[in-house]
């Protein structure tokens, strides 16, 4: 295979870590991919700037706010300069952009493997009661607010404590209903409406990281549970498993949504009852972790972006241990002094 | 294929749940017990089993039987 450049943002390696360093990671361990990775910064602090071993040539990106005007500008660039085979966003922010250029990023010559803007709506916090019947999973009993009424009806409705969540970031338990009508304000000024309110559901908190093939397809599975987790919530051991009543949705969710790209699922599971917490529409920061035991959905994805063949998903063990560590580089200022004045390092 | 049977079980009595990853650590009588159980042995049968190979009485090995397998039912395990 010829030498492929791929673009990888999020390589934000800090300690709520974007999933870029992992997919990098992982694509540069695939040796036949032969793997150069651009790097796509917004801060010229992201470690990744500085992790020339994994990322090859890096640069800092605009915010692709408005109509990306300035994003792709950038991104012809680093097409033009440095050649750019394909993207693979792995932040949030960035995938309403990528899913609505998609066809444009394609005639520039750059691919994608991504879900379509219906897809992507449809994992939607404020969707989820419609996805879960689909998958036919439980969820947690679910209010979608558009109104300080209609919170404090559903917080009556549901009962005390609840999760009140923002309709793209964060969640917070509630107690009291003073702390939902808190939590609802601050969510409003920072995402807009809706706010979602979910009754509380306690059980082991189990996750999926898949990929889809677009036609309804797996192009692989993990299973994990999260064994300790940071302040900030985020994996710090865990271990692989096979719950069969999470892996069965987790496959009713590609089959039925003809998922198209990678995903995660976050779910509660009590005994069999399997509820669904949130779908993220990319890899998760731990994506390594399905490298590690044999499953390289980076890797995967790059070759169904090119429509090369490649044989079913590998099977994995149940109870391999991830363990995330803390680590440092030395390197030279004038990495960073390229960062802030040229706005590329490498 | 119940859960028992796919918990995997060290020789050091280190028991992990393939399902819920959750893991366990039992005794060197809970290792013998969990083995019997998995291989689908009759709690009088694990108990005589119990009565040959350590010092203890038939009627005590029996209600260790029953206390362990209602720990399982509480773990979901059985």
């Amino acid at each position: 295979m010829k030498d492929l450049a791929i673009g990888v943002s999020g390589i934000n390696a800090v300690d709520n870590p974007g999933p870029g360093i992992g997919v990098a990671r992982s694509l540069k361990e695939d040796a036949s991919l032969n793997a150069r990775i651009i790097g796509l910064a917004y801060d010229a602090m992201e470690p990744g700037l500085y992790m020339d071993w994994v990322v090859d040539r890096s640069f800092i990106m605009p915010y692709p706010s408005g109509d990306g005007g300035a994003y792709f500008e950038r991104l012809a660039y680093i097409r033009d300069q440095h050649g750019l085979d394909l993207l693979i966003p792995n932040l949030d922010a960035e995938l309403p952009l990528y899913i609505k250029r998609a066809g444009e990023l394609k005639d520039m010559g750059v691919g994608t493997f991504l879900p379509s803007m219906e897809q992507f709506k449809l994992r939607g916090k404020d969707k989820l009661i419609e996805v879960a019947e689909r998958m036919d999973i439980k969820l947690p009993k679910t209010k979608v607010c558009t109104s300080l009424d209609q919170l404090i009806a559903a917080v009556d409705e549901l009962g005390l404590p609840v999760m009140v969540k923002g309709s793209f970031y964060k969640a917070y338990a509630a107690y009291t209903s003073t702390q939902a009508v808190s939590h609802f304000h601050a969510l409003v000024a920072e995402w807009g409406y809706p706010v979602i309110v979910q009754s509380i559901v306690v059980g082991e908190e189990l996750n999926v990281i898949g990929l889809g093939d677009g036609e309804g397809g797996s192009l692989g599975l993990v299973g994990i549970k999260k064994i300790s987790v940071t302040s900030l919530g985020k994996i710090w051991t865990g271990v692989t498993i096979k719950h069969r009543a999470m892996m069965e949705a987790a496959n009713r969710f590609i089959r039925e949504l003809k998922w198209r790209g990678p995903f995660e699922l976050e779910c509660i599971v009590k005994g069999d009852d399997v509820y669904l917490i949130e779908i993220n529409p990319r890899f998760p920061a731990w994506v390594y972790f399905a490298t590690g035991v044999g499953v390289n959905l980076p890797a995967r994805l790059v070759r169904a972006a090119l429509g090369v063949d490649q044989p079913p998903a590998p099977d994995y063990d149940a109870g391999k241990l991830f363990v995330r560590y803390s680590y440092e580089l030395v390197t030279d200022m004038v990495k960073f002094q390229q960062a802030v004045t040229r706005g590329e390092v490498g | 294929m119940n859960r028992l049977s796919q918990l995997a079980l060290s020789d050091e009595g280190f028991v992990f749940d393939p399902q819920t990853g959750d893991s366990f650590q039992v005794s060197e009588t809970g290792i013998a017990v969990l083995r019997a159980l998995k291989e689908g042995r009759s709690d009088e049968d694990i108990a005589q089993q119990l009565v040959a190979h350590f010092d203890v009485a038939l009627e005590e090995a029996r209600r260790d039987c029953t206390d362990f397998r209602s720990q399982l039912k509480n773990f979901g395990l059985a």
